[in-house]
C-alpha cells in the first residue's frame, strides 16, 4: 500500500486503457507460442492450446476475481502475501520477478525475430552476433529508457493494441475463409500426432500464450472503478486470447498456404505446421502464417512483422517496468530490501531496480544466445540438455515461472475466499460449495481447486520436459530463498512466519481510495455487524 | 482460383462476431450511482439551459450573472436573450419615453453583448417597457419558452437584510422554468471582473 503522505497514482486508465494494458503483454505471446507449440505438439498443438487455454480461464477468472476485491498494484504476489503469509507471498513474487526478466529477454529476442522478416541481415545464420547484438541493444535501451523515466503512454499502448486486434482478426478471418480445409485438419491430427511427451512439452509451451494478466492487476491501482471495469476487461481479454491461440493453432494445422512451402535443411518437402515451427521460424510464426493467406498475405507481409515487432517491444518494455514494480512493491511489504525501493534522486525511477534486473535479463540472454555463438557450447548444451537453447530456453523459464506463480494465485484464493469472507466481491468465480469456516458462511471455489490441478500438471509437464528449465527454475527459487532469509534475519523479521498486518483497516483504505464506495458500504455494514464498536476510520 | 469452404467461412464470421461482440460487452460497463447521478445532473443540466433568458432591470444588476450564463451558454450551445425591462411608473403613459432610463439599458445591454463577443456566442438583446418587471420577464419566458431565467442581485442593497428584491422573489415564485439567481458576497467579484465592466458602464464601449 502506498504511504499516506505520498501522492497517489491518478486513476485515469479507462475500460480500454485496462484491456490494453493487459493485451500488449498477453496479446504478444502468441507471436512466440504459436511456433514453440507446433513445433513440440504438431498434429495436437490445437488441443495443447486447449488444454493450456482452460488452465487459463481458470487463472483468469482467479485473477479477475482477486483484482477486482483487492484492486492495488502488486498483483499475483499481493493476493499470495495477503492470503498465505509473507513467505510464499515472496516465493510467488520472485517466480513472477522471474517471469518478468524473461518477459524482457524472450520478447526482445523475438522482436528481432520477427524484424529480420523486414531486415533478413538480423537473423544470419552465419553471423549469429547480429542476433545476439540487436536483442541486447534493444534490453540496453530500454532500461536506458526506464531509467530516465521515458515509458510508452496508456494512448501509444490502446493505438498498437487497436490495430493488433483489427490485424489478428483480419488473418484469422481471410485464413479460415480463403485457406481452411476442416479435412486438411482431421488428416494432420490423425498423421501427426505427437508422443506423450511432446504433448507435455507443447502444453507446457502453450501456457507461454497466455501469460501476462498479471499486467491488469499492476494497472488496478490506475484504473478508474477497478471492482466494476477489471473484471470486464479482464473476462475479454481472456476470451479475446483464447479465441486467437484456439484459431491460429486450428488454421495452422488445416491451412493450404498461398506459397509453396519451402524445403527443409535436409532437402524434404515440409507441411506448413513443421515449417512454422522448426528453430529457424519459431521466433516469427504468425508473421510467415499472415504472409501465407491468400490474397490478404500481400498486405499482411507488408505490415504484420512491424506491427508484431512493435507489440513484442511494448511487451518487452511491460518487463522491465513490470519488475521494477513487483520489486518496489515487495520491498514496501518487506520482502526485499528497500534497495528496491530507492528512486533515482534526478530521474524519479527505481533506477537500482531497473538495472538490476535487466542485468538478469542479460544473463538469460547470454545462456539463452550462447550455444548459437560458440560451438562447444552448442555441444555441452547438446549432451546435457538436449540441444535445448534460443528461444525454446527462455520459454522452458517463463512457463515455469508462470506455472509457479499462478499454482500460489490459486491457493490464495481460496485462502482468502475462506478467511477474508467479509471482503465485498463485486466478481465472483462460478460453481461455490457453501460452507461454513470458523462461525462464518463462506463460499468455496470448485474452479479454484480444478485450476490448481491443471497449472500443477503444467508446472510438473515443464519439469519433466524442460532440462534446463528444472534446473534453472529451482535454482531461481533457491537463489531468492536465500536472498529471503539473509534479509529477514537482519531485519528481525519472522522468515516463515508473517509480520503483523492490519488488514481490515487496509481493504477500506483500498476501496476508498479504488472510489468504490458503495463496496466500502458494504464492507463496513459486515465489520459492524460482527463487530458493534467503530472498526475503523474512514477518512 | 481459391475455393471457399463452408466451415471455413462459418468459422471465419464466427471469429470476428465473437470478438466483436466481447469487445463491445467490454466497453459497456454498468455505471455506478455516483455516475448515474452524474449523468442525470448533465441531462438536467441541457435541458435546463437550452433556451436562456438574462434579466437587466433597474432593480436588479445581472452583469456578473451575464457572464456565467454566457459560459453554461457556450458549453450546452444555447440560445441566450439578454433583456432590460425599463419600468415606467403608473403616472405616465406605457410608451413613455424615458431617457435616462433607456440609456442605461442601452448600457447594459452592450456590456452584455461585450461579454458575448468575448465568450464567442450570439446573444440576442431586446429592451421592454412595461408597469410591472415581473410580468414583463414571465411573459418573455412564456414568448421564448425559456427553460432558465437568469437574474442577478437587486441594485440596491447588496446586504440591506434582504437580499433579494420582491420582483426576484415574485419572478422566482411564478416562474415556469428553472430560475437562477446569483446573489454577489461581500466583496462583490462574482464570476466577473468588476473593474473591467465598471470600465464598459462608464465608457459605453465594447471591446
Amino acid at each position: 500500500m502506498p504511504d499516506q503522505h505520498q501522492p497517489e497514482l491518478k486513476r485515469s486508465v479507462t475500460p480500454w486503457g485496462s484491456f490494453s494494458w493487459g493485451y500488449s503483454d498477453v496479446g504478444a505471446d502468441i507471436f512466440v507460442g504459436l511456433g514453440l507449440v507446433l513445433g513440440a505438439a504438431a498434429g495436437a498443438s490445437n488441443v495443447a492450446f486447449l488444454f493450456a487455454g482452460i488452465v487459463y480461464v481458470c487463472i483468469g477468472l482467479a485473477y479477475t476475481e482477486l483484482a477486482a476485491t483487492y484492486p492495488v498494484a502488486g498483483g499475483g504476489q499481493y493476493f499470495v502475501m495477503r492470503g498465505l503469509g509473507d513467505f510464499l507471498g515472496f516465493i510467488a513474487g520472485w517466480a513472477v520477478l522471474l517471469d518478468f526478466t524473461i518477459d524482457v529477454t524472450l520478447f526482445a529476442w523475438s522482436c528481432v525475430d520477427y524484424l529480420s522478416e523486414v531486415i533478413p541481415y538480423l537473423l544470419n545464420p552465419i553471423h549469429p552476433w547480429i542476433h545476439f547484438i540487436a536483442v541486447f541493444g534493444l534490453i540496453a535501451g530500454l532500461c536506458l529508457l526506464n531509467v530516465l523515466g521515458v515509458r510508452e503512454s496508456t494512448t501509444f499502448n490502446g493505438v498498437v493494441s487497436a490495430l493488433d486486434v483489427i490485424s489478428e482478426t483480419s488473418i484469422l478471418f481471410f485464413g479460415f475463409l480463403f485457406a481452411f480445409r476442416p479435412e486438411l485438419l482431421v488428416h494432420t491430427m490423425t498423421t501427426q500426432w505427437p508422443s506423450t511427451f511432446n504433448l507435455m512439452l507443447g502444453a507446457s509451451y502453450a501456457i507461454i500464450s497466455f501469460v501476462g494478466l498479471e499486467s491488469i492487476s499492476q494497472a488496478a491501482q490506475e484504473t478508474q472503478r477497478p471492482a466494476s471495469i477489471i473484471p470486464r476487461t479482464s473476462i475479454a481479454l481472456i476470451l479475446t486470447i483464447l479465441i486467437y491461440a484456439l484459431a491460429y493453432s486450428n488454421l495452422a494445422l488445416g491451412m493450404v498456404p498461398w506459397h509453396p512451402v519451402p524445403l527443409d535443411a535436409m532437402g524434404h518437402a515440409q507441411t506448413l505446421w513443421q515449417w512454422l515451427g522448426n528453430n529457424d521460424n519459431n521466433g516469427k510464426a504468425v508473421a510467415l502464417l499472415a504472409k501465407d493467406v491468400p490474397y490478404f498475405g500481400a498486405i499482411a507481409a507488408l505490415y504484420v512483422p512491424i506491427l508484431g515487432a512493435i507489440l513484442l517491444l511494448i511487451s518487452s518494455n511491460s518487463g522491465v517496468f513490470g519488475s521494477s514494480r513487483i520489486a518496489y512493491a515487495m520491498a514496501n511489504a518487506k520482502l526485499l530490501p528497500s534497495i528496491f525501493q530507492r528512486v533515482h534522486r534526478r530521474f524519479r525511477t527505481p533506477a537500482i531496480s531497473i538495472i538490476a534486473f535487466c542485468a538478469i535479463a542479460v544473463i538469460e540472454l547470454i545462456f539463452a544466445a550462447w550455444p548459437s555463438l560458440d560451438p562447444g557450447a552448442a555441444a555441452f548444451y547438446a549432451k546435457f540438455f538436449h540441444g535445448e537453447g534460443g528461444i525454446g530456453f527462455l520459454g522452458d523459464l517463463y512457463a515455469f515461472g508462470a506455472a509457479t506463480s499462478y499454482s500460489f494465485v490459486f491457493l490464495a484464493l481460496i485462502a482468502l475466499r475462506m478467511n477474508d469472507p467479509l471482503s465485498p466481491r463485486k466478481f465472483r468465480i462460478p460453481l461455490n460449495i457453501p460452507l461454513t469456516y470458523k462461525g462464518e458462511r463462506v463460499l468455496f471455489p470448485v474452479i479454484g481447486v480444478l485450476g490448481f490441478i491443471g497449472i500443477l500438471s503444467i508446472l510438473v509437464f515443464t519439469i519433466i520436459t524442460h532440462d534446463l528449465g528444472r534446473i534453472a527454475g529451482p535454482a531461481w527459487l533457491i537463489l531468492g530463498f536465500i536472498i529471503f532469509v539473509v534479509y529477514r534475519r537482519k531485519k528481525g523479521l519472522p522468515v516463515f512466519g508473517s509480520a503483523p498486518h492490519d488488514w481490515r483497516h487496509e481493504q477500506i483504505g483500498i476501496l476508498r481510495d479504488a472510489g468504490e464506495l458503495e463496496l466500502m458500504d458494504e464492507y463496513l455494514a459486515r465489520l459492524k455487524e460482527r463487530e458493534p464498536a467503530p472498526v475503523a476510520e474512514i477518512g | 482460383m481459391i475455393a471457399i469452404n463452408p466451415i471455413g467461412a462459418l468459422v471465419a464470421a464466427a471469429i470476428v462476431l465473437a470478438v466483436v461482440a466481447t469487445l463491445w460487452w467490454m466497453l459497456h460497463p454498468p455505471i455506478s450511482k455516483v455516475q448515474e447521478i452524474a449523468r442525470d445532473a448533465e441531462t438536467e443540466l441541457e435541458r435546463m439551459v437550452g433556451s436562456i433568458i438574462v434579466v437587466f432591470s433597474e432593480n436588479i444588476a445581472s452583469q456578473h450573472m451575464m457572464a456565467l450564463a454566457a459560459k453554461l451558454a457556450k458549453g450546452e450551445r444555447s440560445e441566450l436573450l439578454a433583456i432590460y425591462v425599463v419600468s415606467v411608473p403608473y403616472s405616465l403613459p406605457p410608451d413613455a419615453e424615458m431617457t435616462d432610463e433607456e440609456r442605461r439599458a442601452l448600457d447594459a445591454l452592450g456590456a452584455a453583448q461585450a461579454i458575448a463577443a468575448k465568450a464567442d456566442i450570439n446573444l440576442r438583446t431586446e429592451t421592454v417597457k412595461a408597469r410591472s418587471t415581473k410580468q414583463a420577464v414571465l411573459d418573455i419566458a412564456k414568448r421564448e419558452r425559456a427553460n432558465l431565467i437568469v437574474l442577478g442581485s437587486f441594485r440596491e442593497g447588496k446586504y440591506t437584510g434582504a437580499p433579494l428584491s420582491r420582483t426576484i422573489e415574485e419572478i422566482a415564485a411564478e416562474a415556469k422554468c428553472d430560475v437562477i439567481i446569483g446573489v454577489e458576497g461581500k466583496h462583490g467579484n462574482l464570476l466577473v471582473d468588476q473593474v473591467g465592466f465598471e470600465q464598459i458602464e462608464q465608457g459605453g464601449k465594447a471591446p
